[in-house]
């Protein structure tokens, strides 16, 4: 374990000398990696709901995403939480603290797992309506539903042991695991929907048996006696400072996550409203289609952030600017490849979605209008998650909020009532490439700030 | 006195905790940290000082955040989380433990050393008109500004501590002597402490 210590402490300080290409090299791949794979394992769900079941179903898929995340979110602000204070306790090598919030993690994921499974299970149809279902997609909505409810305290669970793994020094573990489950669900979808056509129940069934099969060997590992951390008596009754210290970290990711459910259900309902159910499919299909491109954006940013963000507390600000535009550069390029393809090939593209003529139609449309200007996102994600890396946390709710809630919110809203259904497709560019215009005029008054700093004194 | 020892202070703000622990330093031959301890942190993690002090004693709502993105390491997970700053500051705490007799002031430091036999942790409490006049002085506040001072700075500096130690701040039994310096002043009571702390070791 002390070396252990040290080798992490050789690898914190690296971070302030070690070329920057290389660093950002080091700690972006696997995280491109475990996005990638989750965004293939996404598509490929949808392709074969889209592809074998029909039209309405990748609608009441799409439906069913904001409810999924929201689920994903009570989950996530646990893991977070009690990672956090996992490591923090391992640090202090305060192994009986860090084991009773082992436990308090399984009881806390367990709890929270089933209240969201019964309370979602018993007002289903009225939440999936208000989520935007309507009679033609209600059906597929809830019958996928059910079954990623019953397994809900599953996926919970394996998404907080994910998080604990992480935090036990088994980061290789977790990865491992996510990859397992991508691998395993892709394989099962394959088996339950095309070759049994068990409909979209099918999908969902692999969802969760994927991640029980995951769940079972994340368990295993940690029942083992010689491990640091492993399961034993007395450690799962709830404390109530575990508890409350664990939300304390929690709740920010949740509120996070929780504000972009709504707006997925507000652009849902838009959709619904402007389009009908085939207009809900489109935004399903661009959706997944986005999602390819900026996941890998996504990869890249969680790779720069250890980067910038030791850079920037040790003062190194050249440092931390070269890794800033190597990120922008990256995740812009890999974006301009995406936005050539889908402005291209929509069809195509949409084809791997559905055979429906209709929903081609809007699918095509719907990505080309979607993705208009979608090369400026990745200089301003980048920069978004620039502010969150140097500690700057209120600058980057701010920006990640503004793009969302304070720009994409109200365009949904307006511009449909001049160009209809259109206009919900523009309010995404709009919004987009509104608050790319908001961030740069931000980063280039920090960057004064920093430039002024290191003439004052050169260090 | 051949052997090293290591005195934790606790204190209350206004209470004196920073003095009486200078002139403990004094008494027992000891290095002194109060706000020195984030020096010694920005050289243990090669960050600067001033991000230390934005963080210190004290914790932020949404910084939260800051535990998102993939820890790829153990124990140092490389981010500005106050986390990653409080292992930074506790590994420099103990490092300093090991090599001098030290006197700390706050920073958890009485749960960090709290494997190190030769450390004896201390409580400074003072009654609140006392720790008012104290702040009015130092900081050239009026009365209400002061009082308001004192109960910000302390919700913050007792939910940091208890986040980090998971006991309480200011409780009694966390502690070998908790001692109210208003009641004989801040000279008298440092002996007072110094002569505990003395039996302690003579033992």
């Amino acid at each position: 374990m002390l070396t252990d210590m040290t080798d992490n402490k050789q690898a914190a300080l690296e971070l302030g000398t070690k070329p920057v290409r290389l660093l950002l090299w080091q700690y972006a791949l696997p995280a491109i990696v475990a996005m990638l794979a989750s965004s293939l394992y996404n598509i490929i769900d949808r392709a074969m709901i889209g592809q074998i079941v029909g039209p309405e179903a990748i609608a009441g898929l799409g439906i069913t995403f904001p409810f999924m995340n929201l689920s994903a979110a009570f989950g996530a602000a646990v893991g977070v939480g009690s990672s956090a204070c996992i490591s923090v306790k391992l640090g202090q090598q305060d192994y009986k603290v860090a084991e009773n919030l082992l436990g308090n993690t399984v009881t806390l994921n367990l709890i929270i797992g089933f209240l969201f499974m019964v309370v979602s299970l018993i007002f289903l149809d009225p939440i999936l309506r208000f989520f935007g279902a309507s009679d033609a997609t209600l059906p597929y909505a809830r019958e996928f539903m059910i079954v990623i409810l019953l397994g809900n305290m599953v996926t919970h669970m394996y998404f907080g042991m994910n998080a604990v793994l992480r935090a036990a020094g088994k980061p290789r573990h977790a990865m491992y695991a996510t990859l397992f489950t991508v691998a395993m669900n892709i394989i099962l979808v394959f088996a339950f929907v095309w070759w049994f056509r068990w409909g979209i129940r099918g999908a969902a069934l692999a969802t969760i048996t994927s991640q029980s099969l995951a769940l079972c060997w994340q368990l295993w590992i940690f029942s083992d006696k010689k491990e640091l951390l492993h399961f034993k008596r007395g450690i799962y009754k709830l404390k109530k400072d575990l508890v409350k210290n664990i939300i304390s970290i929690g709740i920010s990711p949740f509120l996070m996550n929780a504000t972009s459910c709504l707006i997925v259900i507000f652009m849902n309902n838009q959709f619904v409203h402007y389009g009908g159910d085939m207009a809900v499919g489109a935004y399903s299909i661009a959706n997944s289609v986005v999602m390819v491109f900026f996941m890998f954006v996504m990869g890249v940013n969680q790779g720069m952030q250890p980067i910038v963000g030791y850079n920037y507390g040790a003062e190194k600000y050249d440092r931390m600017l070269r890794c800033l535009w190597l990120t922008i550069a990256c995740a812009t390029v890999f974006l301009l490849v995406g936005w050539t393809l889908s402005m291209l090939f929509p069809r195509q593209i949409a084809r791997i979605f559905t055979t429906d003529p209709t929903l081609l139609d809007l699918s095509a449309r719907g990505i080309k209008l979607d993705m208009l200007v979608f090369f400026v996102v990745g200089s301003q994600a980048a920069i978004t998650h620039f502010f969150q890396s140097i500690g700057k946390v209120k600058v980057s709710i701010f920006l990640s909020l503004s793009r969302q809630l304070f720009l994409l919110l109200p365009m949904a809203f307006v511009f449909p009532l001049f160009w209809d259904l259109d206009g919900v497709w523009y309010s995404m560019p709009a919004s987009d490439f509104g608050s790319f215009a908001m961030t740069i005029p931000m980063l280039l008054w920090y960057m004064k700030k920093f430039k002024n700093y290191g003439t004052e004194d050169n260090h | 006195m051949e052997q090293k020892i290591i005195i934790n202070v606790g204190r209350q703000l206004g209470s004196g905790g920073h003095d009486i622990g200078r002139m403990l330093a004094l008494d027992f031959n000891a290095k002194y940290y109060d706000r020195e301890i984030l020096n010694l942190a920005a050289k243990e993690s090669g960050l600067s000082e001033k991000i230390f002090e934005e963080n210190d004693e004290k914790r932020g709502f949404f910084r939260g955040l800051l535990n998102i993105g993939s820890p790829h390491v153990s124990g140092y997970k490389p981010d500005l989380s106050q986390e990653t700053l409080f292992q930074f500051q506790s590994d420099a705490i103990r490092k300093a433990a090991t090599k001098d007799s030290c006197v700390f002031v706050g920073r958890c430091a009485d749960y960090v050393l709290r494997d190190f036999k030769n450390a004896v942790n201390i409580f400074v409490t003072a009654s609140m008109p006392y720790r008012i006049e104290q702040i009015m002085n130092k900081q050239r506040m009026n009365r209400d500004q002061a009082k308001k001072f004192i109960e910000q700075k302390e919700s913050r500096r007792a939910a940091y501590y208890n986040y980090y130690t998971g006991k309480k701040w200011g409780a009694a039994e966390s502690y070998d002597l908790c001692v109210d310096s208003s009641v004989l002043g801040i000279v008298e009571t440092e002996k007072l402490i110094a002569e505990f702390i003395r039996k302690k070791f003579a033992k």
